[in-house]
């Protein structure tokens, strides 16, 4: 009998919003498996309502949630344990430290081309930022392209924290540029979260 | 690096009194407008507001015109007016850096024979006065009162400029069986429901046409993968334009389908993306989440920002769309509520409300908010329609 080709593992997911979504399957994809289905992106609250069930869901096949830490805790692990006490067997729970933004601006050099600003402007530790997303609507504002500002930073009067299309231009960016090896180098929660991924994907094999 | 080309004009503000269902409204308009209410709140009334001052101006347009397209003035005054009759609508006209260059003005009753006249037209240019009406001329001649002088470009001359503004004002509200069937509305021209739809595309230039069709068709593929290619035909023994997409499939070539194989969603998605390319001024859209999925509504309002820090150009929507509301960057004060009371519809931005905004800073998306403050008050009622 032929050999038959190896197929890739496939994730089922839940995030909190569309550009979780988008950084979750470049990750994946990075590793060589694909994202299925992918559940929640109607803000933090809900997924961690329906947590539980995604865990018991993680029992049959594999699964990943990504949460943002934000404030809510001093640290990923202690917010993990009070979140989900017991992983299921093919469970990957990740919290990002404190957002997924960071994760983002961990790929500096691309992140800079992208914003037309200066590189030496990004920091160098996104993981001790306490606010990731205002860090880049601050260095969006910085940007020399007319458009990105006005798209990315909040108008006067607003009331938001962001601009109109922060989310969009930010998901442009995930898709297109930037580059999740280059970024696990830079943040220890993005580089645990892959070699977790790795390792579900070798126990599939 | 390029130079920042000017902003177009836009409404800052819009104040009505008894205009329809409104005894009083005075509302800031941002360059993105999303209203939202229960049904029968007036969100379209409001968007009429609007149209009605493109009326004035339009191509066979006109005061009478427009009065009489709506059934009358008994039709157009709130019912609950009362002391003061008169129907006034009122719109400041600019941009963030001037947002009152202009003002517009017009009140207007009915004498005993049920003919419509105006009590009051208003310029303001930079907050001085150009016209102020009734003059000495309506004074000796009160037939002049039966026409705007916004209209007449005679008397425009000295605002020109707020008349061609409202010129460019467009509505859509696509119905999907009005584009298929272009019959229903022979003769009509920008028809808002779509029913001239395909010959509008036909008009214009090839190389636009075919720069806006290859744009459309790349976005469509978003909410319709199997979409490969979108082309307008003309059909050789008619001359009727067609729109045709060719679908991926298992033959190799795939397949071409014609507007009347389109579904609901792809013919909605298709005129407003075309809308929304197609014009300068501000557009006003019914509910555009009508027949499309979710995941495609709650990407439209980043869409909108897009197309809006490229162009400057103005949308004002109504929706009743969670979805749509769940985006984060919707300011604030770019929500409009609109509550029904005894008393005419209250308006309202989402910010100006104490309530509203304690939710809001609490960290609430706009959509938790929102759909809930606007539900209809005994809406479970309606399960017992079925017995």
């Amino acid at each position: 009998m032929k050999p038959m080709a190896p197929f890739p593992v496939v994730f089922s997911a839940a995030v909190e919003g569309p550009t979780d979504e988008v950084v979750l399957r470049r990750v994946v994809e990075s590793r060589g498996a694909v994202l299925g289905p992918v559940f929640g992106k109607t803000g933090k609250s809900n997924l961690l309502n329906q947590l539980h069930r995604y865990n018991r869901a993680a029992n049959l096949s594999p699964w990943i949630v990504l949460l943002d830490l934000d404030q809510d805790a001093g640290c990923a692990p202690s917010a993990r344990a009070a979140w989900l006490t017991t992983l299921a067997p093919q469970m990957c729970f990740r919290i990002a430290v404190r957002a997924v933004e960071s994760w983002l601006l961990a790929d500096r050099e691309s992140l800079a081309a992208f914003l037309s600003i200066s590189g030496s402007l990004i920091p160098a530790t996104p993981e001790s930022l306490s606010n990731p997303k205002e860090t880049l609507v601050n260095l969006a504002r910085r940007s020399r392209r007319r458009t990105l500002r006005e798209e990315m930073t909040p108008r006067p009067g607003s009331g938001r924290p962001i601009g109109p299309a922060y989310t969009s231009r930010l998901i442009e960016f995930a898709q297109t540029q930037w580059r999740p090896d280059v970024a696990s180098h830079h943040s220890d929660s993005l580089r645990r979260f892959c070699s977790r991924i790795t390792e579900l994907i070798g126990n599939q094999a | 690096m390029a130079t920042k080309s000017a902003k177009p004009l836009r409404l800052t503000a819009l104040h009505l009194e008894n205009w329809r269902n409104f005894t009083l409204v005075d509302v800031d308009l941002q360059q993105r407008v999303f209203l939202v209410g229960p049904n029968a709140a007036g969100k379209s009334n409001l968007l009429d507001a609007c149209r009605f001052l493109h009326d004035l101006v339009a191509v066979g347009g006109g005061f009478k015109e427009a009065v009489v397209k709506r059934g009358g003035v008994s039709k157009l005054r709130s019912l609950a007016a009362r002391r003061y009759p008169d129907i006034a609508i009122r719109v400041k006209i600019g941009s963030d850096e001037n947002p009152a260059a202009w003002t517009y003005e017009v009140s207007f009753a009915q004498d005993n024979r049920q003919r419509a006249f105006i009590k009051r037209e208003r310029v303001t240019k930079a907050g001085v006065t150009i016209i102020s009406r009734p003059d000495d001329k309506d004074d000796a001649d009160p037939e002049r009162l039966t026409q705007t002088y916004l209209e007449q470009v005679n008397a425009n001359l000295e605002f020109r400029a707020v008349s061609d503004f409202l010129k460019t004002i467009r509505y859509l509200h696509i119905v999907p069986q009005l584009i298929r069937e272009p019959d229903r509305s022979v003769g009509k021209i920008n028809d808002p429901y779509g029913g001239d739809f395909l010959e509008q595309i036909a008009r214009t230039t090839e190389k636009t046409q075919k720069a806006r069709l290859r744009r459309i068709g790349d976005a469509l593929k978003v909410a319709v993968p199997q979409l490969a290619d979108l082309a307008l035909w003309r059909d050789e023994i008619k001359g009727t334009p067609h729109l045709r997409g060719k679908y991926d499939h298992w033959r190799p070539q795939g397949a071409w389908q014609t507007e009347e194989q389109f579904s609901d969603g792809t013919l909605r998605l298709i005129g407003l993306l075309w809308a929304i390319l197609d014009g300068t001024g501000p557009l006003l859209l019914e509910e555009p989440e009508l027949s499309l999925h979710p995941e495609v509504v709650r990407f439209l309002p980043q869409m909108f920002a897009r197309i809006q820090s490229r162009t400057g150009r103005q949308i004002l929507t109504s929706t009743h769309s969670t979805d749509l509301l769940r985006d984060d960057g919707i300011g604030f004060d770019e929500v409009i509520l609109l509550r029904p009371s005894a008393e005419g519809t209250t308006v309202s931005t989402a910010y100006d409300r104490s309530e509203v905004k304690a939710l809001l800073d609490s960290g609430l998306s706009m959509a938790d908010v929102v759909i809930p403050l606007t539900r209809p008050a005994h809406a479970e009622q309606l399960s017992l329609f079925g017995g």
